[in-house]
C-alpha cells in the first residue's frame, strides 16, 4: 500500500479578486487572515461594501490578523472563536447567497477542506471559489477502520482516538471527507511500527 | 451451448469469509475459463483496453459473465452489506438515473447471455424480472424507485457477481457518483467517493509518470453507449478472500504472514479482475465493473499447467514498486519458489488466452 507520493492533495490557488462577483464571502482561519489583508487590500470599494468576511480567530500556530481585517470597509466582519463555528457560519451565509456569489478561502488544509464540503452542498462550482493554503500543513485524518476525524495531526504515525489502533497518515486525500486516510500502521504484523516522522507541517 | 451446463454447476455452500473457513474451490472447467490476465512472461502497466465483444467460449463470452460461484457470491455480498452497512455501498444522490441505468444494462445482458437462469419481461415501463438462480420473481416500474425495495442499483447489484463503480462525467474528468463494493481490492468506497479520476487513481504508482492515466481518462470520454470496451487487471491475495477493503485491513493483513514457499500453492491465490466499461445511455455515466475471480496457484498448476508457468515468470521478473503497491513484498519470494517447481522454462504462447495464438491453460 503507498503512503507517500499519492497525488490526490489539492492543489491550491492564490486569493484575488474575482472580477464577475456581484457578492463576495471570505472566509479564513488562524493565518488565512494574512492572504485575506491581500485580497481584501486588492479589492475596489464597490468590492469591498459587497464583502462579507469570516474569521476564525483559532489558530494551530498563534497567528491573529483580526486587528489588519477591521482596517477594511467592507460590508459586514463576522468573527468566530473556533473554525467549526465558522464554518457553521459560512453555512448561514450561503443559504440566503444570491446568484453571483464568489467564495474565497484560507487557511489549514481543514479548514479549507470542510469549508468546501458545505460550498459544494450549495452546488459552488469550482470556478466560484479561490482557495488559499496558509500556515502549517497539519492535517485533518479519517480513520478508515473507526471513522473518527483526527484534527491538526503532525506526525506520519498516532494512535486514533477513536479506536485506539496505531495509524499512519497516507498522502492521500478526500474531499469528501476532507481528510486524509489514517490507515492501522502495523496491519501485517502488531506491533511492528513503520517509522514515525513528522509531516510536512 | 453455454460456458455453464445447468444449475447443477452452482456451488452454494463456499465461503469467502475466515469464520466460514474459506470453503472455496474452482472445478478444472472452471480455472480454463478464466480471463487469464499475463499475456506476455514479463508484466508491466498498460491501458490493454480492446472492444468488449464476445470471444471464445468462456469468461468473456457474455457482456456480464457469472460461473459457478455465482450463488454463493451473491451470498457474500448480502453477509456483507448487512454486516458493515454504509461501507460497502453507496450513492450520492443524484445519481439515481444512472441507477436505473445500471440496472437496465445488468438485466438486459444477464437474460440475454443467459436465458435458462433470467428473464425481463417488459411491458412499457411495467418490467418483471425473474432470477431462477436465487428465486427471484418481482414486478416494477421501470423509473419509479417506489416500486422497488431499495435503491434500483443495490437490487440489481445483489445480484450481479463483481463490483460495480460507477463514474460520472464532470468537467472534462470522471468522478466516482456511486458504488457496489463488497469485494474491492485494497481502497475505501466511503473515502473515494466524489473523487476524480486522477484522484482516485492517485494511490497507483508509475501511472501518472507513464502518461497512462491521460490517455485512458481522453480515451473513456470518448466512450458511446453500446460501445463497451474492456480490460484485464490482477493482484494476489492470501486466502480465497473476496472482501480485502480498507477498513477491515486489520482483519486481513496479518495473514500475508502466514505464506511459505511450502504453502504457497494453497494459500496464494490469484486474484483476476475483468473490467468491462460501459458508457450508460441516458446519464451519460460510465459504469466500471470489477468482475473478480479468485484461484490458487495450486489450482493453475493442477488444471492450467501453462498458465502456472507464465505466472510463474510474470511474478518473478515484477517491478518491486508493483510489487510493493499490489501488498504482496512479504510472501513474492515464497510465492515465486513454490511456482518454480512447476516451470520447466518451455517457450510459451504470447497473447490473451481469448486472443488467436494467444497462450492456453495447457499446451495439449
Amino acid at each position: 500500500m503507498l503512503i507517500t507520493g499519492i497525488k490526490s492533495r489539492p492543489v491550491y490557488d492564490e486569493l484575488t479578486p474575482m472580477a464577475s462577483g456581484l457578492n463576495h464571502l471570505a472566509a479564513a482561519q488562524g493565518s488565512g487572515g494574512k492572504p485575506l489583508v491581500r485580497l481584501l487590500g486588492a479589492m475596489t470599494p464597490e468590492q469591498l461594501a459587497a464583502t462579507t468576511v469570516l474569521y476564525s480567530t483559532e489558530s494551530f500556530t498563534a497567528q491573529n490578523y483580526l486587528f489588519d481585517l477591521q482596517q477594511f470597509r467592507v460590508r459586514e466582519l463576522a468573527v468566530f472563536a473556533t473554525n467549526a463555528d465558522a464554518v457553521r457560519g459560512l453555512d448561514a451565509s450561503l443559504a440566503t447567497a444570491k446568484m453571483g456569489t464568489r467564495l474565497y478561502l484560507s487557511g489549514s488544509e481543514g479548514f479549507i477542506g470542510t469549508s468546501m464540503q458545505v460550498a459544494t452542498s450549495y452546488g459552488m462550482n469550482r470556478d466560484e471559489v479561490l482557495r488559499e493554503h496558509a500556515g502549517s500543513f497539519v492535517r485533518r485524518v479519517w480513520c478508515a477502520h473507526c471513522g473518527h476525524y483526527s484534527e491538526n495531526v503532525t506526525h506520519r504515525v498516532f494512535v486514533c482516538p477513536g479506536c485506539e489502533l496505531n495509524l499512519i497518515v497516507r498522502d492521500h486525500y478526500s474531499g469528501r471527507l476532507a481528510a486524509f486516510q489514517g490507515v492501522k500502521a502495523d496491519s501485517e504484523v502488531p506491533g511492528e511500527m513503520p517509522e514515525n516522522e513528522e509531516l510536512d507541517t | 451451448m453455454t460456458a455453464i451446463s445447468g444449475s447443477a454447476a452452482f456451488k452454494t455452500d463456499e465461503a469467502y469469509t475466515p469464520e466460514g473457513k474459506y470453503l472455496f474451490r474452482n472445478s478444472p472447467e472452471g480455472v480454463r475459463r478464466l480471463p487469464f490476465p499475463f499475456p506476455d512472461d514479463d508484466y508491466m502497466y498498460s491501458m490493454n483496453l480492446e472492444p468488449h465483444v464476445p470471444a471464445g467460449d468462456g469468461a468473456l463470452r457474455a457482456a456480464f459473465d457469472i460461473d459457478e460461484h455465482y450463488v454463493s457470491e451473491c451470498a457474500h455480498r448480502a453477509q456483507m452489506l448487512s454486516d458493515m452497512p454504509g461501507v460497502h455501498y453507496l450513492a450520492l444522490p443524484h445519481m439515481l438515473e444512472a441507477q436505473w441505468d445500471l440496472l437496465e444494462l445488468i438485466f438486459e445482458s444477464y437474460a440475454r447471455d443467459f436465458p435458462e437462469h433470467f428473464t425481463l419481461t417488459k411491458n412499457g415501463n411495467e418490467w418483471r424480472w425473474q432470477n431462477r438462480l436465487l428465486g427471484i420473481d418481482d414486478s416494477f416500474t421501470f423509473g419509479d424507485p417506489a416500486t422497488l425495495p431499495m435503491d434500483p442499483m443495490e437490487y440489481a447489484t445483489r445480484q450481479a457477481q463483481g463490483e460495480f463503480v460507477v463514474l460520472e462525467e464532470k468537467d472534462n474528468t470522471l468522478v466516482i457518483g456511486a458504488g457496489m463494493t463488497t469485494q474491492r481490492a485494497d481502497y475505501s468506497l466511503k473515502f473515494n467517493l466524489g473523487m476524480s479520476f486522477f484522484e482516485f487513481h492517485g494511490p497507483v504508482p508509475k501511472l501518472h509518470e507513464m502518461g497512462i492515466l491521460d490517455r485512458a481518462l481522453k480515451f473513456l470520454l470518448r466512450m458511446k453507449a453500446g460501445h463497451p470496451v474492456r480490460r484485464v487487471n490482477w493482484s494476489l491475495t492470501v486466502n480465497p478472500r473476496l472482501e480485502t477493503s480498507v477498513e477491515t485491513l486489520p482483519e486481513w493483513a496479518p495473514d500475508r504472514t502466514t505464506v511459505t514457499s511450502e504453502n504457497a500453492g494453497e494459500k496464494v491465490y490469484l486474484r483476476i479482475e475483468l473490467q468491462p466499461l460501459h458508457r450508460l445511455p441516458r446519464s451519460n455515466a460510465i459504469v466500471f465493473p470489477v468482475r473478480t475471480y479468485l484461484v490458487s496457484l495450486a489450482e493453475l498448476v493442477e488444471y492450467a499447467p501453462d498458465w502456472a508457468k507464465r505466472i510463474h515468470r510474470a511474478l518473478g521478473s515484477l517491478d518491486s514498486e508493483l510489487v510493493d503497491y499490489k501488498g504482496f513484498h512479504r510472501y513474492h519470494a515464497a510465492a515465486v519458489e513454490w511456482l518454480s517447481r512447476h516451470d520447466d522454462g518451455a517457450p510459451l504462447a504470447s497473447g490473451y488466452p481469448w486472443a488467436p495464438d494467444g497462450i492456453q491453460p495447457n499446451a495439449h
